[in-house]
Parts: structure tokens; sequence; C-alpha cells
């Protein structure tokens, strides 16, 4: 799966000059940094447009995509390099099936990852849809589960279907910081960060318009109605978050199988032994004893005991 | 003056000892019988001869029997009539009666009908007009007479009385209205009378009547002595009965003096030599009472002292105790010698199938060991002690038959040999069942191919060297034409009494190998998963321990298990992971693993202990007391993946009464409250099928099994009330387990692969029928409710 041969980078100058020379800017920043690599790790549920986002990034239809339906059932790696630095996105399927977190796709994912690094998570869910459920947090959850949560501080949610007309009464900007507070509420909850930690490493929110049909502007970028161009800033964004001074997560095989539950423990049993043999089983036969010295005996035997003294 | 008395004859009483459920073993339906035998003289077979004057003190002889015939349910305790005589000597002091003893033997109906006469009459007319009164020697010797009537005319009180209306008196007369007697006889009967002591002075008439037959009164002054304000008792038992010297009638008034006063002297050693004896100080206050408002001491009076001292012994089971003699009359106090029953021998008797004595296989110590101490030598034989006797006996399980049974000692005067005789069951059995199955198809008829013929062999050798080792073993399958599916065995040794047999600790060391087949409690499904494929635990191993039993029920197990456990699907291969169907109709097939290895085998031997804390008992039905178990599996690195680990759990049971009822036969059981705790958990290596699971009747009722969740720690908590109503049981129940959050920490969850809770409560309600319950309970989780009929308590 890692064999995938790194290819040049064609795919960024189909990008105008314009998104070239910052994307290129950044890389040299990055560079700069001591960062030759970059692996983005690309998740969601189905059909939000984890593909769509991994094509428009990379400037080149890769990952097949269609509007219907979701074909990838396995994790794909793309390897691009330009200019001594290496791009690897890492583009998984929809892990939702049947109104339940598929354990088996993320179960493939994690393996998929192993012995990787991941600098960066995207994120990716939809701006157009307006309710968060249950199921998002279940994937949030899932995620952290399989990576932990300091995967989220190489976060970054990727709302896509940026161009959009927000319903009556709304204009654009207010739609999507609510839909984006949204989104981290979910985020948050679902991966259960605390609330202030969550503050202060506030997860980046970035837009993106995968449509051909995107607005462009004068450099022929391609813009969100804010007249943003999402690309370069998109790019801006991840290396802001790698550059934000946590580590990068590394994939090992300690962090698919999670903390071996069994091996927890196991120093003490001879202290629980101890304690289970001189105070649980000694107490018990104790009261045994006592039970015994208690123990009513009928009057005939009493009798011939001696005891009865006439008595009875 | 003396006097003899008859003792009541008494009537059966039944009594029922307990007996385990019969635990498979072979042949004998069980009972268990325990008679008091009249052990009469030969005399007492013919009405013609009626008994010469016994010497022996103690008039019958009684037999009690004990015995139980294999595993028994109920026992019967029949004493039968004619048993206890009593003689009374009155011991004058002053110028009273000599201390003479006279007995006398009554052998319960004398009046046979001869077979030599023509059938119908066997009897003669007396011959004389009806209605004249006839004085016995007017009688012929040659007839035989019928009796058709006996009346007492008390000539003090001027009072008749007939048997019908009773007196006590009359347990003294052999007659019987209807009985035919020869005029000896009738003479003789007047001189037993006469001589028993209970008349100063008594005379028989006859009358006659018009059909032929003649009325019996029998007319009398009532032996009385002077008032007396104490009373006393002693034991006799073993003593040697003084015989007392001939008093030459023609005795000065000064020898006389002399001869009283020595019988005196004497008595009074006799009372200083006596033992105590058992009768508890309330009684004999109560007949200081009776002696008091009586005034006068009269043979009625003794007789009914005689009566009160001998019920105490027998409703206290000291069955083989009587009153012998009352002495020191005409004095203040009222001396009343008893023989309690002493135990002079203890024999134990091997018989075989005949019944004939015979050298038995199990060792004479093992039978000692079991028999209570209070059947030994020198104590005072007790009726409880010999059922414990028969209890203990009959759990060995080695003897078909048990005779605990008192006989009296001839050498010794109130002696009693105790003799426990047994009848040994085969040591070597061996059994064969078969069985056919046959299972529903698809439209609820049974198909051909679904009838398999099943089977079971089982064989046993007990008491192993006489020392109660046995061997047993079986192996059973459901399907036989193809045993290798589902073959089961189990092979066992158990050598009791590990410390030898006169070393009080009992220790039972048991060696068994076994297989098992199980299924999976661990991957069920939650309420929303239905059709979990199934998983089947099969092990097959090796196990030692030691029981150390404490008491009945309390005991300490500890041991090694060495275990081999394979899991396999439905298909019976051996599988890694469990699985569950997908919405796409396929299966998951990477849930939880099943095994520790990985591999679907996994070895493993640890320790296992167990103790039992147990003071449970019944009262009127119903179970009080308190019930304690701890265990835990310790392992050894031993196995597959070295597995360590330490796995525990603790449960704890009080069954509180409610309120003190009086404990008897027929009546209710007190309603009960109960309480159980159970906490379990395991640190280290745990694998799915030690996984403690949720849910289930023996954990939280209105769940199936393991339908809340398969965890590492569980707490489970219940409460019971049970009510007894019209002698069956109600109960309501509350209960919640719980995993403690710890199911995360069992390898692959399997509580969430299967979407379950992890935690439950239910309550309900049921009613006791027989050994089955019917309940309703109330599944919380779901709020929904089910009736289930469980068999068995879960408690």
């Amino acid at each position: 799966m890692a064999s995938q041969v790194t290819r040049e980078w064609s795919g960024i100058q189909q990008f105008p000059v314009a998104t070239q020379t910052k994307l290129l800017e950044l890389l040299a920043k990055l560079r700069n940094d001591n960062v030759n690599s970059l692996t983005i790790l690309v998740m969601g549920k189905g059909g939000v447009g984890k593909s769509s986002t991994v094509n428009s990034i990379l400037g080149e239809r890769v990952a097949p995509v269609s509007a219907f339906q979701s074909e990838g059932l396995r994790p794909v790696l793309y390897s691009r390099s330009r200019a001594g630095f290496t791009l690897n996105i890492i583009d998984t399927p929809g892990i939702i099936e049947g109104g339940y977190v598929n354990e088996h796709a993320v179960e493939v994912i994690k393996r998929f990852l192993l012995n990787k690094t991941i600098d960066i998570l995207l994120y990716v869910e939809r701006l157009d849809s307006y309710r968060v459920d249950n199921l998002d947090r279940q994937v949030i959850k899932a995620i952290t589960d399989s990576f932990g949560k300091g995967i989220w501080r190489r976060g970054v949610v990727v709302l896509t279907h940026a161009q959009l007309s927000p319903p009556d009464g709304l204009n654009y900007e207010d739609f999507f910081t609510k839909r984006s507070e949204a989104v981290l509420r979910v985020v948050r909850l679902g991966a259960r960060i605390k609330r202030q930690e969550f503050q202060e490493n506030a997860i980046p929110v970035a837009l993106v318009e995968n449509s051909g049909r995107c607005n462009t502007n004068d450099s022929g970028e391609k813009v969100l109605p804010n007249g943003i161009a999402w690309i370069p800033s998109l790019v801006n964004t991840i290396t802001e978050v790698v550059s934000n001074g946590s580590k990068p997560i590394f994939v090992d095989k300690k962090l698919i199988d999670g903390p071996n539950p069994n091996a927890w423990g196991k120093i003490w049993i001879p202290l629980i032994v101890a304690f289970q043999y001189f105070v649980v089983i000694k107490g018990i036969r104790k009261q045994i004893k006592e039970d015994i010295a208690r123990d009513d005996r009928p009057l005939w035997e009493l009798r011939d005991l001696g005891l009865a003294d006439r008595n009875f | 003056m003396a006097f003899a008395a008859q003792g009541l004859p008494r009537l059966p009483v039944p009594i029922s000892a307990s007996s385990r459920p019969n635990r498979r073993r072979p042949s004998t339906t069980t009972s268990l019988s325990a008679s008091l035998q009249p052990n009469l003289p030969s005399s007492s077979s013919s009405p013609q001869n009626p008994p010469p004057k016994s010497k022996s003190l103690l008039p019958s002889s009684q037999t009690l029997i004990l015995s139980a015939t294999a595993t028994a349910a109920t026992a019967t305790l029949l004493c039968g009539g004619g048993g206890g005589g009593g003689l009374f000597g009155g011991g004058g002091s002053g110028g009273g009666g000599g201390g003479g003893f006279w007995s006398r033997f009554f052998s319960a109906p004398m009046a046979v009908a001869k077979d030599d006469e023509e059938p119908g009459r066997d009897w003669d007319s007396h011959g004389l007009p009806a209605n004249i009164v006839v004085q016995l020697a007017k009688l012929s010797g040659l007839k035989r007479y019928r009796v058709s009537e006996v009346l007492f005319f008390d000539r003090r009180r001027r009072s008749t009385t007939s048997a019908t209306t009773g007196d006590t008196f009359f347990e003294m007369v052999s007659l019987q209205p209807g009985g035919t007697y020869r005029k000896a006889d009738l003479l003789r009967e007047l001189e037993s009378l006469a001589t028993c002591g209970m008349f100063e002075k008594v005379d028989m008439d006859a009358k006659t009547k018009p059909d032929g037959t003649l009325g019996v009164t029998i007319s009398f002054v009532e032996a009385t002595w002077q008032s007396a304000d104490s009373f006393r008792c002693i034991n006799v038992g073993l003593m040697q009965q003084t015989k007392p010297a001939e008093a030459d009638p023609d005795m000065t008034e000064k020898e006389k003096m002399e001869y009283f006063r020595g019988q005196e002297r004497e008595y009074r050693r006799r009372i200083e030599r006596s033992r105590p004896c058992l009768l508890p100080i309330p009684v004999n206050r109560e007949i200081v009472r009776m002696l008091r408002e009586q005034g006068a001491v009269s043979a009625r009076l003794l007789q009914r002292i005689r009566d009160r001292v001998q019920k105490w012994y027998h409703d206290e089971g000291y069955l083989c105790a009587m009153v012998v003699n009352f002495g020191n009359l005409n004095t203040r106090e009222v001396v009343c010698e008893v023989v309690e029953g002493d135990i002079t021998q203890l024999s134990i008797q091997f018989q075989d199938k005949l019944g004939n004595v015979c050298e038995g296989n199990t060792q004479l110590g093992l039978v000692r060991r079991e028999l209570p101490k209070q059947l030994r030598q020198g104590h005072v034989f007790n009726m409880e002690a010999g059922k414990l006797a028969l209890k203990n006996l009959n759990s060995l399980g080695l003897f078909s038959n048990i005779e605990v049974n008192p006989r009296q000692d001839e050498k010794n005067e109130g002696g009693i040999i105790l003799e426990v005789k047994l009848k040994e069951v085969e040591p070597k059995s061996t059994e064969v069942s078969t069985e056919w199955s046959l299972v529903p198809g698809r439209n609820g008829r049974p198909t051909l191919a679904s009838i398999q013929p099943g089977g079971t062999v089982s064989f046993e050798h007990r008491n192993i060297y006489g020392l109660n080792r046995s061997i047993n073993g079986t192996v059973s399958s459901n399907n036989l034409l193809n045993p290798q599916d589902d073959l089961s065995f189990k092979l066992e040794y158990v050598h009791p009494y590990l410390d030898g047999l006169y070393n009080p600790r009992n220790r039972t060391g048991r060696v068994s190998c076994f297989n098992n087949r199980k299924l999976s409690p661990v991957f069920v499904g939650g309420p929303g998963v239905d059709d979990v494929p199934a998983i089947w635990v099969d092990r097959v191993g090796l196990k030692a321990t030691i029981a150390e039993a404490y008491t009945r029920q309390s005991k300490f197990t500890y041991g090694i298990v060495a275990e081999e456990i394979t899991t396999r699907d439905e298909t019976s291969s051996i599988c890694t992971n469990g699985s569950r169907a997908l919405p796409t109709g396929g299966l998951s097939m990477d849930g939880p693993p099943t095994t520790l290895s990985g591999t679907g085998i996994d070895r493993v031997a640890f320790l296992q202990a167990n103790i039992t804390r147990d003071n449970t008992k019944f009262i009127n039905g119903a179970t009080v007391g308190e019930r304690n178990i701890f265990q835990v599996d310790q392992g050894l690195f031993a196995g597959s993946k070295y597995p360590f680990f330490n796995r525990h759990q603790l449960s704890v049971t009080r069954f509180i009464p409610l309120k003190t009822v009086e404990e008897g036969a027929g009546k209710p059981p007190p309603p009960v409250l109960i309480l159980h705790g159970r906490y379990g958990g395991c640190v280290g290596d745990l694998p799915s099928y030690d996984a403690f699971t949720l849910g289930g009747p023996y954990s939280v009722r209105g769940y199936n099994m393991g339908e809340l969740g398969a965890c590492r720690n569980i707490l489970e908590l219940a409460g019971e009330l049970r009510v007894p109503v019209k002698g069956t049981q109600v109960y309501v129940f509350a209960e919640h387990g719980n995993d403690l959050g710890s199911s995360k920490n069992v390898k692959g969850n399997p509580t969430e692969f299967f979407r379950r809770a992890g935690q439950g409560s239910s309550y309900g309600a049921g009613i006791k029928v027989g050994m089955a319950r019917f309940e309703y309970a109330c599944d919380h989780n779901a709020g929904t409710g089910a009736w289930f009929c469980r068999f068995g308590d879960r408690f």
C-alpha cells in the first residue's frame, strides 16, 4: 500500500499562478521549519466530499469521484513531491454504515496507517447541512478512540460545499459561524475534550468548494462567497496547524491495538493474591469457626455434654 | 406393699428424615423406616399360657429399630404396642410394706380363639342361671368361659367403671371383653393383680349373663401411702437391683423393726450411689405440684407420675428410658427410679443380601466416624442421635439398608446394646442408558434426519479398600451415530478422609478429568441485535482439588486446573473471533477474539480456590441465614501466551427472616427478605470465555443470558422478598447488574461489539409452585416485561 510511488506534483501547475505562488510560498515556509513532508489524513462520513477535496488540493483527478456512489472501500495514499517537499494525502472511505460506525472500516484504516505519521487530520463535513446528530458524535468518537485525543490538536475541520446561499434571514458569515460552532461542539463532545482545553487550542475551520462551478476571482482562483481564495487559505491553515507546537501522531502497533487491558495491573497480582488469602479467605474461615461455635445444638446433645445442669 | 404396672402401649409416631435426592444411584427405591418392636417372649403367643411371673426387671425387652433402605425420602418410626412396662416397689419406711419387687408382664391381646373346637363357637357356656354372681372359685376348671364385660369396682369410691369409660387401672388387666379364658387364667389374673402393688385388696367376681358369657367385676381398694411433698428422680441404670431379703413371717416385732431399718439403710445407700438423671427441674416441680395437690399418694397418682416422667423422656427422644420403680413410699419424698437407656456396647454388623451377618467391606472406623459420639458406649441413647447416625450413614451412599437398633443388654440391667446393622451396596456398578432425540423441523414436524440416538454409559466403583474411595466415569453423546461431535466424558477419583480415618479434619481429595461444551454467553447480541452466530466453548481438562469440610455446608476447596479451551462456531469448526451479521447480510468476522492466543485454542493451568460459608438452615421450609462464597482463579504463567491473571468473585447473600415463627411441621414459614450482592473482577489476562457476563436467571432476571454485557468487573445487587401464601411462596424482587465501565477492558469489547447496554435493572414478582418459579420480570432498559418459568431457586 505504501509502495505507491512518489510522483512529481504536476497538478500544482493546474492552479492559477496566484495560487501557485502562494502554495510555493507556504511550502517554502514549511521547509524553513524543517518540515520536508506532510501527511494529511482525510476522514469523515461518506458522501461529504472527502475524495473531491483531495482532488482539489492536489489539483488532479486522482481519486475517482462520482455523484451518487461512494466508491473506495479502502484508504488510498497519494504522494506528490515538489521542490524537495513531499505531500502525502490519505483518502479514506466513509466509516458509517447502517447507522453505526463500521468498526471494520475503522480497523482497515488503522492498519493502513500503521507505521505512518499523521501530520494533519482533515475532518470533512458539509457546510450545507443544518443539523448535527449522534452519528457525527460516533464518528468523532471512533476517530478519537483510534488515534487518541491528541489528533485533534492536528485537526482541521473542513466544511465542503461552501458555495451556498444560506437560508433566509442569515448572511453567509453568520451561517458559517453557526454551522462551524455546531460542528466544533460535536467534535468537542465526541472527542471528550474539556471545554477550556478546547478553547485554548481551537480547532481551525476551513471552507472548501470542490465544485467546478466554483466562482473564481480575477486571477482565476476559486473563491468562496466571502471572496477568499480557499485553496491557499486551506493550505495556510494547514501550515499553521503544523507549526502550532503539537506533535504529529505516529501510528504504531500500540496505538492501533489500543491500551492492552490484559497487561494492566499485572504487577499487582501478587499483592492481590496476598490480600485475598490473608484477608478474604482467612476472614471467611474465621466466620465459619464462629458459626460452628455459635451453632445452637439440640438439647439432647447439650445434655449429653453435661451442660444442661437439669435446667432443660 | 408393692405393685406392678404395665406401660401404656405406644402409638405409632411417624418421624421423617430428610434425605438428599437420589443422585444417580442405580436401583433401590428408597424408604427409611424405623420401628419400635416389642420383642416379646414366647409366652405372648398363646393365651393359654399366660406369662409366668417374670423376674426380669424390664418386663418387656423392647427393640427399637431405626432402619434406612438406601437413599430414602421418608422415614417412619413405629413404636409398637406393649412396649414399656413399669414396676413399682413400695419401699416402706415406717410400718409400710416391704421393699419387694414384683414384676409382671403383659402381652397385649391375650385372647386368641382356639382352633381345635368347631369353628364359630370356641367357648363354653357357663351353664348357670343368668344374672347371678359367682365366685371365681366356684367356676368350673374345665370350661372355657367367654368374658363379655370387664368392670372395675372401686370399693372406696363405690363406683364402677368399665373398660370403655377408661380408668388408668385398665392397663393393668389383660382380660379383654370378648376373650375366652379358663378358670386358671382368671385366677392367675387375679393373683397378678393382687401382687402388682397397686391395690391394697383386690377381688374378682363373675356375673353370669343370659347369653352364656360372663361379666367379670374386679373390686378393689386402691393402695395409698402417706402424703409426700417432694419428689426425686434417680437414675438406676446399670445398677444392680437390690434383692429384698426374705422377710421371715415368724419374726418378732423387734426383728421386724430391725429388718425394716436395714431395708431403709440399704435404700438410702442405693439413692446415694445412683447417678443424676436427666429429668429437668421444671418437670420435677410439676410433679411436686401434683403430689401436693393430691394429698395422700395413691397408686393412681404414681401411675400419673410415671406417665409424666416417661412422657418427658420419650418426647425428648430417650425412647429406652423408663420408670422401673417407685421407692421410699410412706415418707415425705417419693423416689422415682429410672433407667435411661445407657449404651453399654456399640456393635456394628454387616449383613448380606439375605440378612445374615457377614464380614463387611467397609472399615469399621469409617462407620464409627460417621456415628455421633452420643451413640458410643457410656452415653444415653437418644432417638435424635440415632436419626443423625442414620442420616450420616445414609449420606455416605454405601449402604442399601441401615438399621440402628437399641437392644436390651441382658448382662447389664437397664443397659442398651446399640446395634448398627448395615447392608452394603454392590461396590461396582455400570449403567447404560439410551435415548432418542428428535428436533422439530421446518413445519413443526420432526424430520427423519433429526432423529438421533443418544446415550450415556457410566460406571462406578465405590468403597475401594472399604474407605469410601471411589472412581466413577460417565461418557455420553447425544448422537451415537457421530459420537465425535459431542462426546462428553467425566472420570473422577474421590479420596475421602485424606488425613486419615481417625483425624477429625475432614478433607476429601478429588482428581477428575472432564470435558464439556457450553454456549458462550459472551457472544450474545444486545436487544437490537438478533442472530448473533453462537460460539461454543469446549473445555477438556484435568482438575485436582482438596476440599476441606468445616460443617455440612461450609467448605474450603483448593486445587489446580489444567484445561484446553477450544472455541467453535455452529459448524463445529474452530473459530477465532466472534461475528455479527452486517446490515448487508454478510457476516463481519472480526469480532472480539474468542481466545487469548487468538488461534481458537487456549491451554491454561491455574490454581483455583473456593471458600463457602453457609450457615443457612430451613425454618419450616424457608431458608434463613447467610451464605458467602469467595472464589479465586490464579494464573501461573502456564499455558498459551503465558497467562497471568487473578480472577475473583465474592458473593454475599443474606436471608433475613422478618418474623420469628415457631418451628414445627405444618407451621407456616416466616416471610424472608433476601439481600444479595456479587462482585467479580479480573486483573491480568482475560480471555473472552472467562469474562463475567451480565443478565440471565442467575444474574439479572428479566434478561437473557449475557444480554447485558460481558465485562472485566461486575457488580450485581439484588433484593427479594418472599412471603408465604397458602402453602406456597410469593415473591417480589429487584435486581441490578453493572459492568462498572469495565466492558471496554475486555479485548474486542464484546459488550459494544454486540451492542449491549453494559448495565441494567429489572424488577418483578413471581410465585413458586413446587420446584418451579413462575415470574413476571420487567426489563428496565427496554421498559417491557415478560413471563418466565424457571426451575430452582435464584439464590
